[in-house]
């Protein structure tokens, strides 16, 4: 009898506590309370774009606390400090641009991550998808990504050795960046969920090129996939599709290889988020694929050119410049290295 | 004694149900708050029911987003202004350059942009770029003399470069602000690559402040050396004997010494790699320079350069009289 009875009063003891908890765990008002919560998968992380920027304080190493987009209401969305009349807010209503960003380890990825992050910075509701070809993520990036205030998403896959040093210069291998880019869209098909009220437009961007942000203000419109001109591209000026009077994109205006089904770069088109995850098999073609015709590997699967949208102007603005940055000449660093090993660059 | 020990328990377990039970109930009346749910359902019936609403609101939005123009209020009087000097040239990237520098400097608070074309004419690209900046800007130009400017094939290295323009913005300075305004001047060639954490190091210079340079002299970066916060010497590999071997971008002179030496302006007749020096020597000496960036051992400017992009079929065309539509601006 006394043992039952003391049971029992551990039990009633024990029960308010559990309910308790229970309670705690279920109900969406505490979870406000748990901060930076980071996913697992891959370790990428997706933060929230509302932060407070304050004039005096603007250094990169500020971390500021950022919560979870989907538990912010309106309401919250209280007073934001602008340095300048830009913000990069994340606004509910414009649609997300998927930046895939393939990048290699080499002096100059620093620098081109660094000016690209400032020119992310500047659009809204942008998420950057940041794609290293190795096989471990480097601290370098983790640490400008993290910095830099921007939603992102850090993945890594290593390319075939031949393709990363770029020596396949034989068109049956792989053109370079083509893993890391066939792995940003198996994330957006793995991590986004097709309905029709997903918005979103993804982007192909490369760490060298040149971006004006009139370019992601085009894109944001697009339905199925939208095309533009691309500066310094194919030996000539600019590269445009031909767009006839009734604003339909018709044929090329290239010198290489106009024939091509999709003459277009790399920087020159964005797709439709919805599309991507609709046809889950498209990707870029990994291999048998001709010098130019990469771009045509995907998009052959997504569009027919009477279906592309032109932009920036019917395709008689440039928006977007394909520049390369010189490799710099480190001669003077010798066999053992001159400078210290520890310092980034 | 058992007795009065089994009523104190017995009270105190009556005590303790009391205080789970008022906590349980509170929770409870916690819960009956506006949750995420509710809200959300609303949201999606209001997407529902109003498409119209919702593009005009998309709409406003972007404009309220992307409204470009002046800042907000005029910048804050306690922050001393970054005068960026930044000479220019016409070349094939120049639109690509001063549209990605510009994208950095927009979000450096009290920057002031000097803009120095290498033109006899201010070109309406420069002007229209800087007019859609939303930067505060200054838009100058001035013609190298024809004996120091390089040729077509020249290395780059052969004839200092973006002399004149330096020393106008100099002047421009000299000419429009006075003893009274606070400030710092940088260099800042249009294809180097700048960190937003490098501005604030260098904002409050009192004579001429220093940090590493990446990516330059031929190595993977340069640097003033630093010994209990004195600078002491300079870590590079070439021509370590010059009187300041820095770089262009590895340096800032503060406004009211610029001012207070009217005479201070880089030298054509510089040999190669001295231009900086030609100006530090008269303004400053190594005791006096400031280390910045964590004693100088931070990179947060890299010297990139841009390939000249190959326009071989651009000159074919051109040849046959088919070039590119020139009116479209690149």
């Amino acid at each position: 009898m006394p043992r039952r009875r003391s049971v029992l009063t551990t039990l009633l003891i024990v029960l308010p506590w559990t309910i308790l908890l229970t309670i705690w765990h279920q109900n969406p008002a505490t979870r406000y309370l748990t901060i930076l919560r980071k996913e697992t998968y891959e370790n990428s992380s997706a933060k929230s774009l509302q932060f407070l920027i304050n004039v005096t304080k603007i250094k990169e190493e500020q971390h500021t606390a950022c919560t979870h987009q989907q538990e912010v209401t309106p309401a919250q969305q209280t007073a934001r400090r602008y340095v300048y009349s830009r913000p990069p807010g994340w606004s509910r209503w414009l649609p997300t641009i998927y930046v895939i960003t393939p990048t290699y380890t080499r002096p100059v990825q620093k620098a081109e991550l660094t000016r690209l992050a400032n020119t992310f910075l500047h659009v809204p509701n942008l998420h950057w998808i940041v794609v290293e070809d190795l096989p471990r993520r480097t601290n370098l990036v983790d640490s400008l990504l993290e910095r830099s205030g921007l939603n992102f998403t850090h993945l890594n896959v290593e390319s075939p050795k031949s393709v990363r040093i770029g020596l396949a210069k034989d068109s049956s291998h792989t053109p370079r960046g083509t893993l890391q880019r066939n792995l940003g869209l198996r994330w957006l098909r793995e991590n986004l969920i097709l309905s029709d009220s997903l918005e979103g437009v993804v982007y192909f961007a490369d760490d060298d090129n040149t971006y004006s942000l009139e370019l992601f203000e085009e894109m944001r419109s697009t339905q199925k996939v939208s095309v533009w001109p691309v500066a310094f591209v194919g030996g000539l000026r600019y590269e445009a599709p031909k767009v006839n009077t009734a604003g339909k994109v018709v044929g090329w205006k290239t010198v290489f290889d106009p024939n091509r089904p999709f003459a277009i770069d790399m920087a020159g088109f964005a797709i439709n988020v919805r599309l991507v995850l609709k046809r889950p098999w498209a990707n870029f073609q990994l291999s048998g694929v001709k010098g130019g015709y990469q771009e045509t590997s995907l998009l052959k699967e997504l569009v027919t050119i009477a279906e592309l949208e032109p932009k920036a102007a019917n395709c008689t603005k440039v928006l977007v410049w394909h520049t390369r940055t010189e490799k710099p000449t480190l001669v003077n660093e010798g066999r053992q290295g001159f400078t210290d090993l520890k310092v980034e660059v | 004694m058992t007795m009065k020990m089994k009523m104190k328990l017995k009270n105190v377990f009556m005590l303790y149900f009391l205080v789970s039970i008022c906590g349980l109930m509170y929770a409870l009346t916690q819960l009956g708050q506006p949750c995420d749910c509710t809200l959300h359902s609303r949201q999606s019936s209001d997407l529902v029911h109003s498409r119209d609403r919702t593009i005009s609101r998309l709409q406003g939005e972007l404009k309220r987003l992307q409204a470009r123009g002046n800042p907000e209020g005029p910048p804050k009087p306690a922050l001393p202004t970054i005068y960026t000097v930044t000479p220019t040239y016409t070349r094939l990237v120049q639109k690509a350059e001063l549209t990605r520098l510009s994208q950095t400097l927009l979000h450096v608070p009290s920057l002031h942009w000097v803009v120095v074309e290498d033109s006899p004419v201010k070109t309406s690209l420069v002007s229209e770029l800087l007019k859609r900046s939303g930067l505060p800007y200054t838009h100058l130009c001035t013609q190298t003399p024809k004996d120091f400017k390089l040729q077509e094939g020249d290395p780059n290295w052969l004839k200092p470069r973006g002399v004149e323009q330096r020393n106008l913005a100099l002047q421009w300075l000299r000419e429009n602000r006075g003893p009274s305004d606070e400030g710092v001047v940088y260099f800042a060639d249009d294809d180097n690559t700048y960190s937003l954490r490098l501005f604030e190091e260098m904002r409050f210079t009192k004579r001429v402040s220093v940090w590493p340079v990446g990516l330059v002299g031929g190595v993977r970066f340069e640097r003033p050396l630093v010994e209990r916060g004195k600078v002491t010497g300079f870590y590079t590999a070439w021509k370590p004997n010059r009187p300041f071997p820095m770089d262009m971008a590895g340096f800032a002179v503060s406004l009211p010494l610029l001012l207070a030496n009217p005479a201070a302006r880089f030298h054509l007749s510089a040999q190669r790699g001295n231009l900086e020096s030609s100006l530090l020597q008269t303004l400053v000496s190594i005791e006096e320079l400031e280390p910045r960036a964590s004693n100088c051992t931070k990179v947060l400017v890299w010297h990139t350069r841009t390939e000249k992009p190959k326009m071989k079929q651009e000159d074919a065309l051109i040849l046959q009289g088919l070039g590119s539509d020139p009116s479209i601006e690149v």
